[in-house]
């Protein structure tokens, strides 16, 4: 039986901005239908993808209350990845960086994320069967 | 010896850094690597056959495999018939699967 490979990301992309966000969570959903584990570190505006006081709103441009609207929120994806990755078998590990935390105020995040520093992205990216880096630029 | 696989994200219209991306992948080619540039998010867009961009034609015929994410095409209402030829649609597959066959994965 082969052992189960582990693929690490790096992300430092905030919620709500940039398209890149939805790109890097396609990303992580088919790397967990490719029975990888997954790992990710998070850092800088990312680190706020995780933030569990994330609320849905309205549109009241468009006469839609927070129902309708559905906002997709961040912190509900992570948790809807770590799930599938429970119910695969899989490890799902995400690990924000605490000084880009602190820095942002954001210590409430869902369960499931952590906090660490560059030796955590040292050891992702070492032990990793291989790493993706998505960079602003 | 490393294949590359480069997640273009970018495109020559809004940056010019695009071209400099291209040629990198060009020249990996001209050096004998393999090369693949999957084009996501506005880097679909230079793929449309009306669109005019000598860098990224350049890219097209120097070798180098190209992949559409099928779902930035759609969100673009970019169909497969209206891709230059040489261009195939793929998904997110394309890149997890370079990642676990150890080429090196690179955002653009």
């Amino acid at each position: 039986m082969s052992e189960t490979k582990t693929l690490t990301f790096v992300f430092m992309d905030p919620p709500f901005e940039h398209e890149r966000t939805v790109t890097f969570f396609r990303l992580l959903d088919t790397a967990l239908d490719r029975d990888v584990n997954v790992r990710i570190f998070a850092y800088e505006g990312a680190v706020t993808l995780s933030f569990a006081r994330q609320q849905r709103h309205g549109n009241a441009v468009h006469g839609r209350d927070t129902d309708e609207e559905a906002h997709p929120l961040t912190r509900e994806w992570i948790a809807s990845l770590q799930n599938k990755a429970s119910s695969r078998g899989l490890q799902f590990e995400w690990i924000n960086c605490g000084l880009c935390v602190d820095e942002r105020g954001v210590n409430e995040v869902i369960e499931g994320c952590g906090r660490g520093g560059p030796p955590d992205l040292w050891r992702y990216a070492t032990t990793a069967f291989n790493t993706l880096t998505i960079g602003t630029r | 010896m490393s294949d590359y696989l480069f997640i273009q994200s970018q495109d020559p219209f809004t940056e010019t850094r695009a071209g400099h991306q291209y040629r990198l992948a060009q020249q990996l080619r001209e050096a004998g690597r393999g090369v693949t540039v999957l084009l996501v998010q506005n880097g679909v867009v230079p793929a449309r056959q009306e669109a005019q961009s000598r860098p990224f034609d350049s890219l097209l015929k120097a070798g180098v495999k190209l992949l559409a994410d099928e779902f930035s095409l759609r969100q673009r209402e970019i169909n497969d018939e209206q891709l230059k030829a040489g261009i195939a649609v793929c998904d997110m597959g394309a890149a997890i699967d370079a990642m676990l066959a150890s080429h090196k994965v690179i955002w653009h």
